[in-house]
């Protein structure tokens, strides 16, 4: 294991560990509400769009629109996933269609 | 307490054994997820005992396909995992309106519970232990119920990596695999109440992404988005209180 993989599974750990703990040796009991709880709620979106778009769009640091494998395998993927909600399906499709799209586009 | 009244308000003992049994939906449902994140792990370059490890300590199913593409796009350990930390806080939450069933929980029960809070497992816990008399048995329940959540996820990431081992890797579908993945699961988190918020990260992480070297994009776009979404949440809200004109602040 490479001390990057390391470092990485240890901070991941520490922090995901310690959301879960503190309240247990913390608290009798509470709950978040307001701004904090509205931002956590929120966070996954905000990342699946950060994580997503910017690969789709800009696949080779520039934005491209028709050329682009990535931006056409992704947007038939979410219409896709919209009809058939199974995530293994979705995943076996987006990959064939990329795979496809990979070869014809180029 | 006699046995008649027992049965008749559903409040038989439960114990470890029931808790385990419960967890058998969960278990139906990570099984195929954690099989996908041990072959995805594998085809991002990872070793099989390498996804075990990182199922075994960290347990957390999204923060872990995210820092496997993350890890593919080069970003840092540090940025990983500050990445982590904004994705996982909401256990915290999950934590806090699950402490009050364990009043009188000891230290090794108080660590033990806390690791096998998943989303999923909170929510079969906050369901089963409602109904569950005793502290000393609701503590045994959820034992049981993440224990199999925890032994699925962990013995079935495994798996998968032995498999992805084996598939041929010259397939060039697989570096979209954990985008179709992330895309599936926006299709099923995508509402009324956050698109607002989806479209601002997004357009806010392409802009930055041009003109940022680096990842950090990704923590700015995602802080600032859930930020103003939250913020704008709130102003809807004390909107609708100020018209009950209960209080003006």
């Amino acid at each position: 294991m490479s001390i990057q993989l390391l470092e990485t599974v240890l901070l991941m750990t520490i922090v995901t560990y310690g959301s879960r703990v503190l309240p247990f040796l913390l608290f009798k009991g509470k709950n978040v509400k307001g701004f904090a709880r509205d931002f956590i709620e929120l966070v996954p979106i905000a990342l699946l769009a950060a994580l997503v778009v910017p690969e789709l769009v800009t696949p080779s640091g520039t934005i491209v629109i028709v050329n682009n494998p990535f931006l056409w395998a992704g947007i038939l993927t979410f219409l896709f996933s919209k009809f058939v909600p199974n995530l293994f399906l979705g995943i076996l499709f987006g990959m064939s269609v990329f795979w496809g799209l990979d070869k014809l586009l180029v | 307490m006699s046995y008649k009244a027992d049965t008749s308000n559903g409040t038989i003992e439960k114990g470890f054994t029931y808790g385990l049994s419960q967890s058998l939906t969960i278990a139906i449902g990570y099984a195929p997820v954690a099989i996908t994140f041990g072959i995805l792990a594998t085809q991002f370059g990872l070793t099989f005992w390498e996804a075990g490890l990182m199922s075994l300590f960290v347990y957390a199913g999204a923060s872990q396909f995210i820092a496997i593409e993350m890890i593919h796009q080069g970003a840092t350990p540090l940025m990983i995992g500050v990445t982590t930390l904004i994705v996982n806080i909401r256990h915290f939450i999950m934590s806090l309106s699950v402490v009050p069933y364990f009043p009188e929980r000891s230290l090794p029960w108080s660590l033990g519970l806390a690791q096998g809070l998943t989303d999923e497992t909170f929510v079969l816990n906050t369901k089963v232990l409602k109904n569950v008399e005793g502290e000393e048995n609701r503590r045994r329940v959820m034992l049981g119920i993440n224990l199999g959540a925890y032994a699925t996820w962990v013995s079935f990431t495994i798996l998968g990596g032995l498999i992805g081992k084996w598939l041929p890797i010259q397939f060039s579908g697989f570096q979209f695999a954990l985008l179709a993945l992330f895309i599936i699961l926006t299709t099923s988190s995508l509402s009324k109440k956050n698109y607002f918020t989806y479209i601002l990260a997004a357009a806010l992480a392409v802009f930055l992404k041009l003109l940022i070297p680096g990842k950090i994009y990704l923590i700015i776009s995602v802080v600032v988005a859930a930020g103003i979404g939250a913020w704008w949440r709130g102003k809807k809200a004390s909107e609708s209180v100020g018209c009950d004109s209960q209080k003006s602040i």
